[in-house]
């Protein structure tokens, strides 16, 4: 009888499976790995931060989001990085321009595209791939979960370079998506 | 209260399931649109869809369309990469590493040498059947494989009568052929 009720529990336990398959295409968590987003997360070598993420609706971004993105080149492949230019926005490419406010060479981030930056300067990126479609961003980074001694980290206390060279809200404006 | 309970985590627990077989496994949904004319109808077509992930993946460089993954002259479900958020269906027609000539009824008056593309590793290119009705891969390049949802395998229509007394093909069910590897097939 005990060993009918122990089938039983486990047949029980089976059916939830999608339940929780469904779970966590809301909220995920995540381990980081490598050092693209030095200072803000890994911030030294010894450490690996777990990350919370919020997967709903993963196209609509804001500047300075942290998210998780496929890669491009390759669908297995994961990155991490900072959203810095949302679509329609015009950015500079490097820092002299900025600095002298040369308006000449200019980035334009395509329609359904944003530009990703990791916080380190030695990270693959938009610097190197170009603007990423929207669609292959996974979710976005909430907060650091793990260790215990990193709880509330302010993933805003340093939001990368700053390129950004239109004016506007913070809101992308591309025909109301 | 009880009953209760137990008929809501039956719902629950089938809503999720077949959401999960809907999203990583099969699904089956209307097409719109003329770009890919003479394969899909402009509206009232339905397509069975493969979604794991080896039918998002390219196979492996075998030339023989049995093998899993895809292959170039497969139709595909996938996002459009300036408008994520509607989805559409193409053929590929150009796997990582192939040299594309973006528009072969190009008549070369400009330099000619511009029109070769070469598709990025990780990307594919796609283009409608239609081709003089299709926005694809001719206006916004190659497509990363993340963007792909899936494999189109076969398709209905269900104003075709029930069973065709000649084929014996229900609602009009026909597999989608890879045009391509499967010259012959027709």
């Amino acid at each position: 009888m005990s060993r009918k009720s122990a089938v039983r529990s486990a047949l029980l336990a089976v059916t939830w499976i999608p339940v929780m398959l469904t779970a966590t295409e809301f909220v995920h968590i995540s381990q980081i790995k490598g050092s693209s987003m030095r200072p803000t997360l890994n911030p030294n070598d010894g450490s690996t931060d777990w990350v919370l993420l919020n997967l709903w609706n993963p196209m609509e971004r804001l500047r300075n989001d942290i998210v998780l993105l496929r890669s491009p080149k390759d669908p297995d492949v994961v990155y991490c990085k900072r959203v810095k230019g949302l679509s329609n926005d015009a950015l500079y490419l490097d820092q002299q321009s900025r600095n002298r406010g040369d308006k000449t060479k200019l980035k334009l981030v395509p329609n359904g595209h944003l530009w990703v930056e990791g916080d380190n300067a030695h990270s693959v990126d938009s610097r190197e791939f170009g603007p990423v479609s929207k669609g292959l961003v996974i979710g976005k980074v909430v907060c650091v979960i793990w260790p215990p001694q990193r709880w509330g980290t302010d993933l805003n206390r340093w939001v990368g370079r700053d390129i950004l060279a239109n004016e506007g809200p913070n809101k992308s404006m591309s025909n109301g998506h | 209260m009880q009953q209760v309970l137990g008929y809501g985590s039956t719902l629950l627990k089938c809503f999720c399931l077949l959401h999960q077989v809907h999203a990583h496994f099969y699904e089956f949904t209307e097409t719109r649109g003329e770009s890919m004319l003479p394969t899909l109808a402009p509206h009232g077509d339905f397509v069975h869809v493969l979604k794991g992930r080896v039918h998002r993946r390219p196979a492996p460089d075998t030339g023989d369309s049995s093998t899993r993954g895809l292959h170039m002259g497969d139709c595909v479900v996938l996002r459009k990469p300036n408008d994520p958020r509607s989805r559409v269906c193409k053929r590929i027609t150009g796997m990582p590493g192939d040299i594309i000539e973006v528009d072969p009824s190009y008549d070369g008056v400009d330099d000619e040498e511009s029109a070769l593309i070469e598709v990025p590793k990780g990307h594919v290119w796609v283009t409608g059947d239609n081709l003089s009705y299709s926005l694809d891969s001719r206006s916004y390049s190659a497509v990363p494989l993340g963007l792909l949802l899936g494999k189109v395998v076969a398709a209905n229509d269900f104003s075709k009568p029930a069973r065709n007394p000649e084929t014996g093909a229900w609602f009009g069910y026909r597999r989608i052929r890879n045009n391509y590897l499967e010259v012959s097939a027709d």
